[in-house]
């Protein structure tokens, strides 16, 4: 394990707002060419630590390194290495799906033509409609095609599937497995369990801030039936 | 019908701020301008000088509508009745929209018709509101101009402020259809700004196109009564009162509230009658540049504003003219101009002045585009925009260009207008180049409100809008009415337009433009690294 390369490695991370410790002594590290799952009750700061891996937040205390180098200082540099998925997609409204992935397509470098097709038309998604006239899933069509067309070697997708149909959930699966086998890394923020069984190497659990479990999914076979039994006795100990 | 009455208490809830301000804004500047008239035409010889200017000016009759003859009663009519009625019909507009389709949009329309509330509940409950508003606003309005002049008789002022309320109403029921055609708010209420521009112009082709009646005035012609604002006109409120006219809003919303209730009872929640337009699949090249797409982002407000700016220059443009007979008979209004305008001949000062107050325009338009840069950060979108490899600092600048190159464009286009007018509408000959000059004069300012913004962006993001549109009312206060009020020379000094000499009228004086930009370029400085290094706040 020593000699794989730390993708992300943080290590004791605090994040305060005023006087809300949002983060509270975090340790969570993401290999080269692993799908990392993020596990945690909602307000658990898995979003925050997300923000603070791009650079939009500034960590208060703790370190962290994206690909070896600060997020905070390097982001606009690091920012090529990767694309991300937010848990709440949001764009402007007057602007259609396919214009929005073209133009993050654009910051992000260019995307790979070829992919941005086979994704729009895997994910069924009409890429001329303005995207105010979008459901909460088709919203996050437009976000995830955006992200998976780019050749990127790491991906943040933080909740990206909430409002996906079962359907389109296995074609999201099949593409990030794929992804895998590219040797890409991904960090994977997630509430649905059987998504995070089926595609996880190893998963982090988040509660108040801190880091409180991590576990490769052989080890979490062994101890535990499934990832849902470790997950309620996580949640039980509130 | 079920839930109407727990939904009129929602919208009033929610409007508690907006409506009084709305009502006594309207009325309250409509009522303050009869008195500053009376004391400026109290005479029957200005009245008959001003009557003659108007009475035969095409450009006049465009914007005003006709003077129903030397009356003070007509002459507060053309003052008031059209561009009041604008402001009214944008409230009511607005209104039904922030109450229909904007929680259609929103969702919480699905949450509410899933409670005892019948499917047109919301659609009624708005417009009793606003019938309650106009009726209010026209009481108050009607009641003002009966108390405040006995010449125009209270039947005939309660005549003008109910016409101008059944005006209102009649917007509200326009904009009741409108929003059951259209699949959003923000596309209703760019549908129904059309329809209000449209009718305000049909109505100045039929005031143009009219002839001279068996009594002598001016009557518009037919196409008039295509328009709501013909409507209004009808009545001759103030000058010779009829009641009949009013049977015309009333006939229209008796047939188009039904029309309404038709079109909403036969579309799903949500949908609208309309096909939303299809848009472009794939972004253009222009789009995907980093300043094509801040430029589509932007445009809109810019195009709002230019069209204002344009609009006030071109009627000043046309109004020379007139001022040129009327002002220098009176001495009141001459000092007024000198204060604006600088010293010397009447015109030059006149126009410098103006093209002075077309600036604040300009200044409000910088403000309104940099809130974008707030709105970007608190809906989101800039947390995906700068996870790629956009820096904070590139996408600040894009949008400081656009938008400073949008103001110099508007400051630019203000004096060439303003110039080209009056060389058309008067044989005054004007400098187009020296109003160009002049026009940019005002760019520093520009800069200085757009660098406070980037400051306060930088620093106190939450509050930023509301402390840089706070600094542009005193500024906006001080420009028009400050030379007509007395205050102390030193709450003068605190605007920054008393630095700027009003050219072409006066020269202009670059010491204190260079100081304001060089004063904007540290504030815009200490703000871009104020941005740097905060937290992204939603």
């Amino acid at each position: 394990m020593a000699t794989e390369e730390k993708i992300i490695n943080i290590r004791d991370l605090s994040k305060r707002f005023g006087s809300v410790n949002a983060l509270d002594g975090l340790d969570m590290s993401v290999t080269r060419g692993e799908v990392h799952g993020f596990l945690g009750p909602n307000g658990s700061g898995k979003s925050t630590t997300i923000r603070v891996l791009l650079g939009l937040l500034k960590k208060s205390s703790g370190d962290i390194s994206l690909f070896g180098e600060d997020p905070w200082s390097n982001a606009v540099s690091l920012h090529g290495k990767l694309a991300y998925v937010p848990g709440d997609v949001n764009f402007w409204p007057n602007l259609t799906g396919g214009e929005i992935i073209d133009i993050l397509g654009e910051l992000r470098g260019g995307l790979v033509e070829s992919r941005r097709a086979k994704l729009i038309e895997r994910f069924e998604l009409d890429p001329s409609k303005k995207f105010r006239a979008y459901s909460k899933g088709n919203r996050q069509k437009v976000a995830l095609v955006a992200a998976l067309a780019s050749d990127v070697p790491l991906y943040i997708l933080d909740e990206p599937t909430s409002g996906l149909d079962p359907l389109m959930e296995k074609i999201f699966q099949e593409e990030v497995l794929a992804l895998k086998k590219e040797g890409k890394t991904i960090l994977l923020s997630s509430h649905i369990l059987s998504e995070v069984e089926a595609l996880c190497d190893r998963v982090t659990i988040i509660r108040n801030g801190k880091s409180v479990l991590v576990y490769t999914l052989a080890e979490l076979k062994k101890e535990h039936a499934n990832l849902e039994a470790l997950f309620l006795d996580q949640y039980d100990e509130e | 019908m079920t839930g109407v009455w727990p939904l009129i208490k929602i919208i009033l809830r929610r409007d508690r701020i907006k409506l009084p301000i709305w009502i006594l804004g309207i009325s309250g500047s409509l009522l303050s301008i009869v008195p500053h008239k009376t004391q400026q035409y109290g005479d029957q010889t200005s009245l008959e000088s001003l009557y003659a200017t108007f009475g035969t000016n095409p450009a006049g009759l465009f914007l005003t509508g006709p003077m129903d003859g030397a009356s003070f009663g007509a002459l507060i009519t053309i003052e008031t009745v059209l561009w009041w009625g604008l402001a009214v019909a944008f409230m009511n507009t607005m209104l039904v929209v922030r109450h229909t389709r904007q929680n259609e949009e929103s969702g919480a329309q699905e949450l509410l018709l899933s409670g005892r509330v019948h499917r047109a509940s919301s659609l009624i409950a708005v417009l009793m509101v606003s019938f309650a508003v106009n009726t209010i606003l026209g009481g108050i309005i009607g009641g003002g101009l009966a108390v405040l002049e006995s010449s125009w008789g209270v039947s005939g002022a309660l005549l003008f402020g109910f016409s101008m309320g059944a005006f209102g109403f009649v917007w509200a029921v326009i904009a009741g259809i409108v929003v059951q055609l259209v699949g959003s708010a923000r596309s209703a209420n760019g549908l129904l700004a059309g329809l209000v521009g449209t009718m305000f112009v049909v109505r100045g082709i039929g005031d143009f196109t009219g002839s001279v009646g068996s009594n002598g005035l001016i009557q518009p012609g037919a196409v008039s009564w295509v328009s709501p604002f013909g409507w209004m006109q009808a009545n001759h409120a103030l000058t010779a009162p009829e009641w009949w006219p009013l049977i015309i809003p009333l006939l229209f919303v008796v047939v188009a509230i039904p029309c309404a209730l038709w079109l909403l009872n036969s579309r799903d929640v949500g949908a609208s009658i309309l096909p939303e337009k299809k848009g472009n699949a794939r972004a253009s090249a222009l789009l995907k540049t980093q300043l094509g797409l801040t430029w589509r982002l932007q445009k809109n407000v810019f195009i709002g504003w230019l069209i204002g700016a344009i609009a006030m220059v071109v009627s000043v443009g046309v109004l020379v003219p007139e001022m040129s007979t009327i002002y220098e008979s009176n001495d009141s209004a001459m000092q007024l101009i000198e204060a604006l305008g600088g010293d010397g001949e009447l015109i030059p000062a006149f126009l410098s002045a103006m093209l002075m107050i077309t600036s604040v325009l300009v200044f409000a338009y910088v403000i309104h585009a940099l809130g974008r840069l707030r709105t970007e950060e608190s809906n989101g979108y800039l947390e995906i925009l700068l996870s790629t490899q956009l820096s904070r600092g590139a996408w600040l600048a894009r949008h400081g260009v656009v938008v400073a190159l949008g103001g110099m464009v508007m400051l630019v286009l203000s004096g060439t207008i303003l110039a080209i007018s009056v060389n058309i509408a008067t044989d005054t000959t004007a400098d187009v180049a020296e109003y160009i000059y002049a026009a940019l004069s005002y760019f520093p300012v520009v800069l200085l409100f757009g660098s406070l913004y980037v400051l306060l962006f930088g620093v106190v993001p939450r509050i930023a809008g509301l402390v840089t549109w706070l600094l542009f009312g005193f500024v906006a206060f001080m420009s028009w009415l400050g030379p007509m009020l007395q205050f102390d020379d030193w709450v003068y000094d605190l605007s920054p337009l008393e630095y700027v000499n009003a050219a072409p009228a006066e020269d202009i004086d670059v010491q204190p433009l260079a100081i304001m930009t060089g004063f904007a370029l540290v504030l815009i400085a200490t703000g871009v690294v104020a941005w740097r290094v905060r937290d992204i706040d939603q």
